[in-house]
């Protein structure tokens, strides 16, 4: 009850503070779609419903490019899948409600399926950005060939035509498109404010940190997939009957990059440049291209490349930009939970080896790790200290030898299952992302434990303990508002450090978490760390190049050489051996 | 005219928002062989790689007798007499060792010449100018970077970590072929090392560098071993 | 035997419609969506030529000229500055490309152009009439491979542009003027697109439009045969190969789409492509 009520209070703030006048700009938009046949002709209304459901395709466009990332040439496919699915039925099956309910389920459901299938193909670990593009782009191919050799059944090339629609008249189809549009509009509006939708940004941003926080990125991405393909599928459904013919050429991929033409001009992730600019150039081409319609296409064509090439964030780029408004959430601690402290290894690796072609990086490792310790990585340049740790946090490395976690064997699982096994990574350049501010990070870093909502952002953050003492440290604590890209080099450092302990792993791998950071600063991380160590029974494993902060921490030294490990003692073993001693001198050679 | 060949004063460079060099001070005399010390992660790399105009000042001077040189991009140093081994992924694997000696070059037509020059000191690889770089073991790899470097008969030498993962006595040939070609041309070479055995056989300086700056410099002797280990080891 | 002489043109078609593609993504990694209307200025530079008198195989030094120039351009202008942002690289020369399809139609209408053919009729191949036109693209297509080869193998010019493939950093710490590589390489790769658009002008119906048909198969061959050669050659055999049984036996619509489907498949199952094994 009280969390209700603490919601609800939230969503208010929300609405007052710039809720009110987009509010009052929802209804003036509401107000004009169902007023406007009034004042329309036909021919005007007519457009405009096209133009409206057009903008509701460049919506999806923007959610799938503009916020997560994904180019896509190919929404058109799905949007042809819907048109088609209706005008199929209503062709060959023949109007009357049950038929509409009929293509209206079918023009969801199938490019759904399409889409998921799709996304399938286009997101699998270690896929590239460019292969998903790719295959956008020859889905819609694939989908018109389909259509030209459907002969008379998809009426190939000259598409469907005459078939009962929806006795709506074009001025309730106006009004029906324009609603859908601004429900649509709004909804994607809330989505990307919310927890949720940051998440979606963290991918576009930096799918890798993603991963290692435990998203399972390439799911969500075909999840918007296939929700999306679904949206399409509904515009197309609305196209079928508003336009009473369907053509190959909706289903194309020329289609579909007049949407990415339109999302580009209004201005990708903001939702209302790419529903303008679709509204805008359609209507407009729809006045201009009678009289010159070469001339308009090479003006949108000059438009585009000069955009990208001058304004990258499109029309709405030029507005002036908001600040990063409303209050940071507030950190709460949670309480310190001990970590399960059996004497069992957490982390074993046996006989480990790692190879590029002929060239041998690790070769024949072995280390136990038990909850609770604090293990250093020392060793010259080229030791293969980072390769190590690149081998404990992602299965699907090639290596010989074993790795298990809590006894399971890690090979093949990406680093997102890697990460739910409770092993959090730090990376030696600090990964966080950049276009986010400081709260909107560690709030991605809780994403695995806190289900983020789709509707608002919640306004407090939960970190463990540990989390909050790195931020006060770094003074990071009072920066929670500002964007990450102003930050210092070791304040990035440290978000990323609090992001990975707020992750609550068992084990912690951290590559040189103190580089960039003052004599201070380090002796602070020291403290912490030690403290998540011995008395909360985490463990990690510590890559560092200044000794005396080695010293200072860890229990256990291991010291790499040309790949092997060469020792594995206490602190002072390790110091005062001669091996030691000639391999920071250079003799050591086998 | 001076008689130091590179001068770097009080330099600051880095990647994004990090400087890694913070007011880098250094000399380096006409014939002299200096080695740069330190441990990973201390600049030394960047150092090189700045002098080469590989990344961008941020302050200070970098100068070849006494001429400012910094924003000249690394075409011009090694048309102006600047020799460069790097460290990281120095070689193109999958080119043959002619080629790779080639790219080097400016021009083909001085090849005949420059390979000779190179075989003096490493005469197995004129014996095997077809062979693959990536075929190659590591000393071997090494010397090919130093006889790379050494293409253009430069009078300043740069080496990053040449000795890293090799055998003692390709190590001894290294040093062997450094000491040969200052007696011959009379050029100065600055050699970043980790290996301290290595580097003080070759250097007539040392400095040592830690967190972007020069914490201590000296002329090698006796006593420098000891000096530089406790800089260096743990 | 017609059956393998069809799939050896085709493949030889491929061949020459991705190089200029292929040159392009090499060297400077982006995808170059003009491609298509480097293809249709080629087919134009016949239209053109012929229409003034000349011999149609004056268009072939005609077109490297003009795409030559228009690569220059293009590098400049707009590539260059996309430099670091390769997915709106790709999406600005796809703009560029619109842009040159929309003055083409608006200076020679979008009909269907006729230009005399290179080569007519047919010569017998063991007894049997074969188009001597497709045997030639053959040969050129054999040309073609064989001067890739040796400017890569034999040139200075080739071993920058390798070097450059195979490691920028390097190749600029040697001294290499690698925006120099680019430019030129841009100009080579627009210059051999628009030389294929003249070859195609005897197959291929001449439209504004003609090169997006024709942009996706080259995409798709050059994304599964990265930066090899030999990969390309091999790959526009095998999917030339499937595209012609296909529509020989199954149906020509869905030959069409052969090449892409395919090339995503072997993408999804070896991301590799055949540029390894």
């Amino acid at each position: 009850m009280a969390d209700r009520a603490h919601s609800l209070a939230v969503s208010d703030r929300m609405f007052t503070r710039h809720g009110t006048g987009l509010f009052l700009l929802g209804a003036l938009a509401l107000a004009l779609v169902l007023l406007g046949p009034l004042f329309l002709d036909r021919f005007t209304q007519n457009v405009l419903t096209r133009s409206m459901i057009y903008a509701m395709m460049a919506i999806t466009v923007d959610l799938l490019w503009g916020y997560t990332g994904i180019l896509t040439f190919g929404q058109s496919a799905f949007f042809g899948a819907g048109a088609y699915a209706t005008a199929l039925i209503l062709t060959h099956i023949g109007g009357g409600m049950q038929n509409f309910a009929l293509a209206l389920a079918l023009s969801v459901i199938l490019p759904m399926v399409l889409a998921a299938l799709v996304g399938w193909l286009s997101f699998y670990h270690k896929s590239t950005p460019l292969y998903a593009s790719v295959i956008s782009l020859v889905v819609p191919i694939v989908l018109t060939q389909a259509i030209f050799a459907g002969g008379s059944f998809t009426g190939s090339s000259s598409g469907l035509v005459g078939y009962p629609v929806m006795k709506l008249g074009a001025a309730n189809y106006f009004r029906l498109a324009g609603v859908a549009l601004i429900l649509f509009a709004a909804l994607s509006w809330i989505i990307v404010r919310s927890d949720a939708g940051r998440v979606l940004v963290a991918i576009r941003d930096n799918p890798l940190r993603a991963a290692y926080l435990g998203i399972r990125t390439q799911k969500v991405q075909i999840l918007l997939m296939t929700v999306l393909g679904g949206i399409a599928g509904l515009c197309g459904f609305l196209y079928a009957n508003a336009g009473r013919i369907v053509a190959p050429e909706i289903a194309g991929f020329g289609f579909g990059t007049q949407m990415i033409v339109w999302t580009a001009l209004g201005g990708r992730a903001s939702i209302f440049g790419p529903a303008l600019g679709a509204i805008g150039i359609d209507y407009l081409g729809a006045q201009l291209s009678g009289s010159m319609p070469y001339v308009w296409q090479l003006i949108i064509g000059v438009l585009f490349v000069a955009m990208i090439l001058f304004v990258p964030r499109g029309l709405v780029g030029l507005l002036p930009r908001r600040k990063h408004s409303g209050a940071a959430p507030a950190l709460v601690a949670l309480p310190d939970q001990r970590q399960e402290s059996g004497r069992d290894a957490l982390l074993t690796v046996s006989g480990l080896r790692k190879a590029y072609g002929n060239f041998v990086v690790l070769d024949g490792i072995d280390l136990k790790v038990r909850p609770g310790e604090l293990i250093s990585v020392v060793g010259p340049n080229g030791a293969g200290k980072t390769t190590l740790l690149r081998c404990l946090s992602d299965g699907t490395e090639t290596i010989e030898g074993n790795i298990t976690v809590v006894d399971k064997d890690i090979a093949g699982r990406p680093p997102e299952d890697i990460v739910a096994l409770g092993i959090g990574r730090k990376f030696q350049v600090a990964s966080v992302f950049e276009s986010m501010t400081v709260a909107e990070c560690l709030r991605l870093a809780r994403t695995t434990h806190e289900r983020p909502s789709l509707w608002h952002r919640a306004s407090t953050i939960e970190l463990p303990s540990a989390a909050l003492e790195i931020l006060a440290l770094t003074g990071l604590n009072k920066k929670l508002g500002e964007p990450v890209s102003g930050l210092s080099h070791g304040m990035r450092q440290s978000l990323e450090l609090a992001m990975v302990v707020a992750m609550q792993p068992r084990l912690i791998l951290l590559d040189e978490p103190t580089a960039g950071l003052t004599k201070a600063e380090r002796t602070l991380i020291g403290e912490v760390l030690k403290r998540l160590t011995q008395n909360l029974g985490y463990a990690a494993i510590l890559i560092e190049h200044d000794i005396d902060f080695v010293k200072e921490i860890s229990q256990r030294l291991v010291v790499l050489h040309q790949g092997r490990l060469v020792m594995d003692g206490s602190v002072e073993e390790v110091v005062n051996s001669e091996l030691v001693r000639s391999i920071y001198s250079g003799m050591a050679h086998d | 005219m001076t008689d130091n060949r590179l001068t770097i004063e009080a330099l600051t460079s880095g990647y994004g928002e990090t400087d890694i060099l913070q007011g880098v001070a250094l000399t380096l005399c006409r014939g002299e062989i200096l080695a740069l010390m330190g441990r990973n992660g201390m600049g030394k790399t960047t150092l090189l790689k700045t002098v080469m105009g590989l990344i961008q000042t941020r302050a200070g001077r970098i100068m070849l007798d006494g001429s400012p040189v910094d924003g000249k991009p690394p075409a011009w140093l090694l048309a102006h007499g600047v020799g460069y081994a790097p460290q990281e992924l120095p070689l193109f694997q999958d080119l043959s060792i002619r080629d790779n000696l080639r790219l080097a070059l400016r021009h083909d037509r001085d090849l005949a010449k420059a390979l000779q020059n190179v075989g003096r000191s490493f005469p197995f690889l004129l014996e095997r100018l077809e062979q693959l770089a990536g075929t190659l073991s590591g000393g071997e790899q090494k010397m090919l970077i130093l006889a790379r470097a050494l293409m253009n008969e430069p009078d300043l030498l740069l080496i990053d970590e040449i000795s890293e993962g090799i055998q003692p006595s390709v190590v001894q040939r290294i040093a062997t072929a450094l000491k040969t070609e200052r007696e011959r041309r009379g050029i100065s070479i600055l050699v970043v090392e980790q290996n301290l055995d290595f580097a003080l056989s070759v250097a007539d300086r040392w400095a040592v560098m830690k967190l972007g700056q020069i914490v201590d410099e000296g002329a090698c002797n006796a006593e420098s071993r000891e000096t530089v280990l406790k800089h260096l080891s743990i | 035997m017609a059956l393998l002489l069809d799939i050896t043109t085709t493949a030889a078609l491929l061949f020459i419609v991705s190089a200029g593609l292929f040159v392009i993504f090499g060297v400077l990694k982006i995808i170059n969506f003009a491609h298509a209307a480097w293809l249709t200025i080629g087919a134009y530079t016949t239209v053109v030529a012929t229409r003034m008198g000349f011999s149609p195989w004056l268009s072939l030094p005609l077109a490297v000229f003009v795409g030559g120039l228009l690569g220059a351009a293009t590098e400049i202008a707009i590539v260059r500055p996309l430099y670091r942002r390769s997915l709106d690289a790709i999406l600005a020369t796809w703009g560029l490309g619109v842009v040159i399809v929309q003055i083409i139609t608006l200076t020679f209408g979008r009909d269907m152009q006729m230009p005399p053919a290179l080569i007519t009729g047919t010569v017998d191949v063991l007894g049997m009439p074969y188009s001597s036109y497709r045997l030639f693209l053959l040969v050129a297509a054999v040309i073609m491979g064989l001067a890739f080869v040796l400017v890569l193998e034999r040139t200075r010019l080739g071993l920058n542009a390798q070097a450059v493939i195979m490691n920028e950093t390097l190749a600029r710490a040697l001294g290499i003027n690698t925006s120099q590589v680019r430019l030129v390489t841009f100009m080579l790769g627009s210059a051999i697109a628009a030389l294929a658009g003249v070859l195609l002008t005897p197959l291929s119906s001449v439209d504004p439009t003609m090169g997006i048909s024709w942009l996706i198969g080259a995409f798709m061959l050059v994304m599964v045969s990265g930066t090899s050669v030999a990969a390309l050659a091999l790959a526009c055999l095998c999917f030339g190969a499937a595209q012609v049984l296909v529509s020989t036996w199954i149906s020509p619509i869905l030959g069409s789409v052969t090449v892409a489907v395919l090339c995503a498949v072997v993408l999804r199952l070896h991301p590799k492509g055949f540029a390894r094994g």
